[in-house]
């Protein structure tokens, strides 16, 4: 006889285990299949913002991040080949939202473990380990993985499919995705970057890199860089840590960069093809439901993932809780609100893409030309809000066509 | 993990370590630990053939956590030491007080001089010499006055995911752990009413008696890098005590001593309990009737 708990939860990272925990509050059953042995840095997204914050709050999770190491970044500082030194301004990101500072940074995997350990003190069992996790969908669906003690099978009623962007339960369920990639990234942890202020988050782009600074505190940041997919190696193999580092040496940085490129590496440096993915139908199907990057994602460059895996572990919570029916109409809030939310983060990622992440000549004039255009027309900056508030806050006319061909072909 | 028992005294509930035979030795943290703070400490202590007992000070831990700021005066805490080595029937203890823990210390030992065996401070010197604090101290202690603020610290405090008190912390001691501590209901109020009652600017004002001296033998610890609690005051103590003083000054360490220098404190404590013998009492002129 198979365990029958009521939910199945495939990942235990942001979004799997935040869901654990409010379903295992809320009275149910809940089983989380992990399949590693023990959280450790996996260089995955670590900002979270304000109003991804805002959902850790209603989801009764806020505390983990706090504890888990979770640092409020202030300022936004643009450090660019495209913008003069005296140019250079802080933007305050601590004021969008009324009772929550600015956005976080955060040890990924920290917060996980702590989420984890949250969720099995309300009821969850916590499987780590998991192996070859297969999921057959049907009105009850049936979960199989493997574990050090051999086989296993789980008949839930439902499966939360939260395995990030690898897609392994949407993939076996026959979800299917439009892909694109438009760069690739690569990510790592440092320590010992006592230089750079710790209250100030960093990007800009300048040769042939897009770089990003998110400080957590005590001189550890979490480093992301952006560059073209022709020598997409270039971080790999030997040196390419050092190489890593080196990328930071950039003329528009203070000092060109000496607080990076003098930090201590703490962490695996990881580097991957930067996908977005949109799902071309409803990201569920009979007993199974996908959330967080599982359920489509944009492009990383937005920084929103985790704050659309928290919202979608709400909101598909809410429905579990909320009522007996989880056949797959009872999700349609969910899938409607999503798609609407993702189309927009989709959009505006992909402006983010093709402004700061395009390199060259003609992409540095064209930065130029639309700072100019923000500077003469605040609203032109809307595209940046969506940092920071909900997507569904953000005004409408930042994601039309019109608009992008503006921001784009404008001649200042 | 050691294992706690939790004793009713003196009108809160004590939760403590009690572990290991021989000469007893009390262990007191400061703010905002927990006996978990001796976990280096306790198995080499029991090892070294002494009783050990470590409370969870009042308003820490899983100890009572009194919301009044008049249930955290000095003189209850030290009642608090001295009615639970009473229920434990321990009547002579050497005393180990870190930060608040050693002000305590400090207290009992001149207070109760009957009472204890040798005294060992960790960080925090005689009250006498903090009395009359340097300027210099005065501006490393300034998160002392902000924690005066009932509710309004609190706030702050806890405001954008503890980021003032990240902050304040750093990275020392257990840093990783204090927030969940602090998390716990009506913890945050009780750490800071230490401050409110003993370190509010009218607490200053008020006259203070000339302190009677030490008669245990006294070891004061002091780590380098402690950035909170300056040189001066354990270094100047020596002048409140009367039995013998050691200083001992451990170069790499901050002011988390247990922690940062386990080895070094361990050695310095087992080579010092109980080798030393008090100063006698003052003779009190025998009174004629």
């Amino acid at each position: 006889m198979s365990e029958q708990p009521d939910v199945v939860i495939v990942g235990g990272g942001i979004a799997g285990a935040s869901a654990a925990c409010k379903l295992a509050a809320g009275g149910l059953s809940v089983v989380v299949l992990e399949k590693q042995e023990a959280y450790k840095d996996l260089v995955r997204g670590e900002w979270l913002a304000p109003w991804g914050i805002r959902e850790a709050r209603r989801l009764g999770v806020e505390d983990c991040f706090w504890d888990g190491g979770g640092w409020e970044i202030r300022e936004w500082m643009t450090w660019d080949e495209a913008v003069a030194d005296d140019e250079v301004e802080a933007v305050d990101m601590t004021g969008f939202i009324p009772g929550f500072g600015g956005p976080m940074a955060f040890p990924h995997h920290a917060v996980c473990e702590l989420m984890s350990e949250q969720a099995v003190a309300a009821g969850a069992r916590l499987e780590m380990a998991a192996a070859k996790i297969t999921v057959t969908p049907g009105p009850r669906p049936v979960v199989s993985y493997g574990t050090p003690l051999g086989p296993r099978e789980l008949r839930p009623r439902i499966v939360l499919g939260a395995t990030g962007r690898g897609c392994t339960v949407g993939r076996q369920v026959g979800i299917t995705m439009r892909n694109s990639m438009h760069h690739w990234g690569g990510g790592m942890m440092v320590e010992g970057m006592d230089g750079w202020p710790p209250d100030v988050q960093a990007m800009g782009t300048e040769g042939d890199v897009m770089f990003m600074v998110f400080p957590q505190g005590y001189g550890r940041a979490r480093l992301y860089l952006n560059f073209p997919t022709v020598n997409k190696h270039r971080y790999r193999g030997p040196g390419g840590v050092d190489r890593f580092l080196a990328a930071y040496e950039l003329k528009c940085l203070p000092d060109h960069g000496k607080a990076v490129t003098a930090a201590t590496p703490a962490g695996p440096l990881s580097v991957w093809p930067s996908v977005s993915s949109v799902p071309e139908g409803p990201p569920l199907t009979e007993g199974v439901v996908l959330i967080g990057d599982e359920a489509g994602n944009a492009d990383t460059v937005l920084g929103t993932g985790l704050s659309c895996a928290l919202r979608d572990s709400r909101t598909v919570c809410d429905i579990l809780l909320g009522s007996a029916d989880w056949s797959p109409a009872a999700f349609a809030p969910y899938v409607e609100e999503r798609e609407f939310r993702l189309e927009r983060l989709d959009f505006g990622a992909s402006i983010i893409s093709r402004l700061h992440v395009e390199f060259g000549p003609a992409a540095v004039e064209r930065r130029r030309r639309v700072r100019r255009l923000m500077a003469r027309n605040f609203a032109a900056q809307v595209t940046g809000l969506l940092n920071m508030v909900a997507p569904e806050e953000v005004p409408e006319f930042g994601f039309s066509e019109f608009f992008a061909e503006r921001l784009f072909r404008e001649t200042a | 993990m050691m294992e706690k028992k939790t004793v009713h005294v003196n009108g809160v509930d004590l939760a403590y370590v009690d572990e290991g035979e021989g000469p007893p030795v009390v262990l007191l943290h400061g703010f905002p630990d927990s006996s978990y703070l001796w976990r280096n400490q306790i198995p080499a202590l029991v090892e070294g053939g002494f009783r050990v007992i470590a409370p969870d000070l009042r308003g820490f831990g899983d100890s009572g956590k009194p919301q009044e700021v008049e249930a955290y005066g000095m003189q209850t805490i030290v009642n608090d030491v001295v009615a639970l080595t009473m229920e434990l029937g321990v009547r002579r203890p050497h005393l180990v007080g870190h930060d608040w823990g050693a002000a305590i210390a400090w207290m009992y030992a001149f207070l109760m001089p009957r009472r204890i065996d040798h005294l060992v401070a960790l960080s925090v010197g005689h009250p006498g010499v903090f009395a009359t604090p340097s300027i210099e101290q005065r501006a490393a202690s300034w998160y002392m006055l902000f924690y005066q603020f009932p509710g309004v610290s609190e706030e702050l405090l806890r405001r954008n995911g503890w980021r003032l008190f990240k902050e304040i912390m750093g990275r020392d001691g257990d840093h990783d752990r204090y927030l969940r501590d602090l998390a716990r209901p009506g913890a945050l109020t009780a750490g800071l009413n230490w401050y409110r009652a003993n370190r509010s600017p009218a607490s200053e004002l008020r006259i203070t008696r000339r302190f009677p001296p030490v008669l245990a033998p006294a070891l004061g610890i002091w780590g380098a890098g402690d950035k909170a609690l300056l040189e001066e005051g354990m270094a100047a103590s020596g002048k409140f005590v009367k039995g013998p003083w050691r200083y001992e000054r451990i170069e790499d360490a901050g002011h988390w001593l247990p922690l940062d220098a386990p080895d070094q404190v361990n050695k310095l404590l087992l080579g010092f309990l109980g080798t030393e013998r008090p100063a006698h009492e003052e003779r009190r002129p025998r009174r004629r009737l």
